[in-house]
């Protein structure tokens, strides 16, 4: 170190600013070798927590491998694909998953922009109001999965009590076909639409003030500058969140199993408590894993697809 | 000690790796040693861990029992993803009968033959009840087999009882479904706001099943031919099809409107709180109804006594009742120290005093000496009830496939049960559903679909 103060000496600029010497070569690899064991343990971790069960996972769906019988895992390749994107029961929970997902997340996004938008109107209590919204997001799945269990029961819930005294009749939330779904729709929207809303407030914050004056002095309605300025400005943002609640709405499990257990028979069955099931009643792990697998596939997929349009908004 | 036990294990055909336990119990350790069972969170659970500690510590006083428990729904996954894992933190698996099939075929438990041939009478048992909780293959019904393995010995016997009103239909409880069911229905319209029936239907566990199982066997149905292996065309035969016609357009009317999810907790909920004339549930869960603070009907066990009565169910055309309870097993993953205290307990606790001890403490014995005891009969009102249905007992499969096949029927009937299916189309589906997973044992690929 102190063999290399004296070479910057002849540079007057470097000196006037005191910039430390020029790191020599094996200066820099130690800097690599120093930022190599920093990320390390982190890559490791996402090797060994991450990337090798995906790929023994992978290994796996092409086998006809049961954890719990054991023994060698027999080839079967693409036999457990075939019969999974040909069996009329993955059908059946792909298109509860479809319904789920898209009336979930819909509702969750009309109701999260709206809250949001009522919320960054106001200049007094935005705080205390976002935070108190931001609650039913912070409780364990589980936890809001029991307490709407017993909300929504027929006999002794809070819920038809209200409709009771109401004069309206008791309704069979989670026992009926028509109901159940809903009801499941209903509960993870009564906690997730608090993150629709968060994302899209920080995005409704960031709209620049001086849209809105120049809009004013043009004298534009409130719809018009919703429509032009708010909308347009809000709604990349806006679409991450979309993202990222329809892949956690897709694999929806724990509400499922407490709320419902797939039923009435298995019409709220959602494509992860399909897999639940075939990997832990039948042990069947090689079918699981293909099925766990192209439920992958189809998350990367369709997030890719919308990550270009997300793209494609931005450039435009 | 698996590995040594798995070279001299007994092959039973194609279809036995349990390793086998040695016939004469190992040294004991002179430790500290901490025997865990697994099962699911209810009160004879929390019976038992109490009642061993307080009596099997008096003779092995280095022993701690610990009885983890689980909720009912994860029960089965919570023992064997730990058996897939071939390292268990149990060393009792408390299993339902049911499950013997599964933990056999995969060497999961100990093979405990020779054990029992030397260290347990087993004259003193219903045949059929230590075949039921140990027996693989299958004893047929009412029967064992003695020169079948055994892999398990009752731990908790059980089976439904009839709960019934006996000031709103009398103290003579009905002794015939048909006559149950009208009994029920005039109950329902006498008194508003009771509804006639409450029994499982959810579609967790083996809720809805067992429901379906024991309408299935009092009309004369079965639920598979064993020795054929076949289920599509006996279990949607004739009898099949009426047993489904009478819970879902007889008895489901008169259950309360949003019970399809009901389970056992459920049921005595609607039972303490006056709300069904007529119940079904199980014995061993029967026990709080007695609790005068988790009751409406009085507050005492003798004013709510005066409402509740306890009998085996009505018979049709047979007299069948399910059979419920468990056995307890020997984990093939155990350290060996553990797996010879396993065995000493499983001896210590089938003896004549010490059932009876278990009877008294809130338990329900095998033994036949002790149901017949005072200290089992006198113990709740429900208990003369199991006594005399230990003849009248049927069970479900207890194959490998059982978890699948448990699952078909379950969401079959529990569809019914909510409208989400025709009877008829459920129980077909059930019968070709099944069948079809018996039949998938050679199949290639997608398996448990």
């Amino acid at each position: 170190m102190s063999e290399s103060a004296p070479l910057t000496i002849d540079q007057p600029g470097q000196v006037a600013s005191a910039t430390p010497p020029a790191p020599g070569r094996s200066r820099r690899l130690s800097d690599r070798w120093l930022a190599g064991a920093f990320i390390s343990p982190a890559l490791l971790l996402l090797l060994a927590m991450s990337v090798f069960p995906l790929l023994w996972a992978l290994y796996l769906s092409f086998t006809d491998y049961s954890a719990t019988r054991g023994g060698p895992a027999h080839f079967v390749w693409f036999e457990n694909y075939t019969a999974i994107l040909t069996s009329a029961q993955v059908h059946l929970r792909a298109l509860t998953t479809l319904i789920y997902v898209v009336g979930a997340v819909a509702l969750q996004t009309v109701l999260g922009f709206s809250i949001a938008y009522l919320i960054s109107r106001r200049t007094h209590g935005r705080g205390v109001l976002t935070t108190l919204f931001l609650v039913p997001m912070m409780l364990s799945p589980v936890v809001v999965g029991l307490f709407w269990r017993f909300m929504l029961d027929a006999q002794f819930g809070v819920i038809n009590s209200m409709l009771g005294s109401l004069g309206l009749g008791q309704v069979e939330w989670l026992t009926q076909q028509g109901t159940a779904l809903l009801s499941l729709i209903v509960v993870d929207t009564w906690q997730w639409t608090p993150f629709i809303m968060l994302i899209a407030l920080a995005g409704l914050t960031a709209v620049p003030k001086y849209l809105y004056e120049a809009a004013s002095i043009d004298r534009a309605s409130e719809w018009f500058r919703f429509r032009t300025i708010t909308l347009p400005l809000v709604w990349p943002l806006l679409l991450i969140a979309v993202l990222f609640r329809a892949i956690e709405a897709f694999r929806l499990f724990d509400l499922v199993y407490i709320l419902t257990s797939g039923g009435p028979g298995v019409s709220t069955e959602t494509l992860s408590f399909h897999v639940y099931k075939v990997a832990f009643l039948g042990f069947n792990t090689g079918t699981a894993s293909a099925y766990g697998i192209l439920m992958v596939l189809v998350v990367l997929v369709l997030t890719q697809l919308y990550l270009r349009y997300l793209n494609k908004l931005k450039e435009d | 000690m698996a590995t040594a036990m798995a070279a001299c294990g007994q092959d039973d055909g194609a279809t036995s790796s349990a390793p086998k336990a040695p016939a004469t119990i190992p040294e004991l350790t002179k430790d500290p040693l901490t025997l865990s069972f697994i099962w699911f969170d209810w009160p004879p659970a929390h019976a038992l861990e109490d009642f061993a500690n307080a009596e099997y510590t008096k003779e092995r006083s280095n022993v701690t029992i610990k009885v983890k428990t689980v909720p009912n729904a994860n029960w089965h996954d919570a023992m064997f993803t730990q058996f897939a894992a071939r390292k268990t933190d149990f060393d009792i698996p408390i299993l339902d009968s049911q499950h013997i099939g599964e933990a056999v075929t995969n060497g999961n438990i100990l093979d405990i033959t020779d054990f029992v041939k030397k260290n347990i009478d087993v004259k003193a048992y219903n045949p059929y009840l230590l075949a039921a909780y140990g027996q693989y293959p299958q004893a047929e019904t009412g029967k064992r087999d003695e020169n079948a393995s055994l892999y398990g010995l009752p731990l908790l016997g059980d089976t439904w009882t009839m709960i019934y009103r006996k000031d709103l239909i009398g103290d003579k409880p009905p002794q015939t479904w048909d006559e149950m069911i009208s009994v029920a229905e005039k109950c329902q319209a006498d008194n508003p706001g009771v509804s006639g029936l409450a029994f499982h239907q959810a579609n967790g566990s083996d809720a809805a099943a067992v429901t379906y199982n024991t309408v299935n066997g009092v009309y004369g149905g079965n639920l598979w031919d064993a020795k054929t292996r076949k289920i599509d065309g006996v279990v949607n035969d004739a009898a099949g099809q009426e047993a489904m016609d009478v819970l879902v357009n007889k008895m489901k009317p008169l259950t309360a409107k949003g019970s399809g999810n009901w389970f056992i907790d459920e049921v005595n909920a609607a039972v303490a709180q006056g709300k069904a004339c007529i119940a079904f549930n199980w014995i061993a869960a029967s026990g709080g109804l007695l609790d005068p603070k988790e009751s409406t009907l009085g507050t005492t066990r003798e004013q709510i006594l005066d409402k509740l009565g306890f009998a085996p169910l009505p018979s049709q055309k047979t007299n069948l009742v399910p059979l419920g309870g468990m056995g307890m097993h020997v984990s093939a993953y155990s350290p060996e120290a553990n797996q010879a205290e396993a065995l000493n307990f499983m001896k210590w606790f089938e003896q004549a005093d010490i059932q009876k001890k278990w009877a008294a403490a809130g338990g329900v014995p095998s033994r036949t000496d002790a149901l017949e005891s005072p200290e089992f009969l006198n113990a709740g009102p429900f208990n003369k009830v199991y006594t005399d249905s230990v003849s009248r007992m049927r069970d479900m499969w207890n194959v490998p496939e059982y978890a699948r096949l448990i699952d078909i029927e379950n969401t079959n009937v529990n569809a019914a049960l909510n409208g989400a299916k025709n009877p008829k189309d459920a129980l077909n589906d059930i019968a070709k559903e099944q069948q079809a997973v018996l039949d998938s044992s050679g199949r290639k690929g997608g398996g448990g679909l």
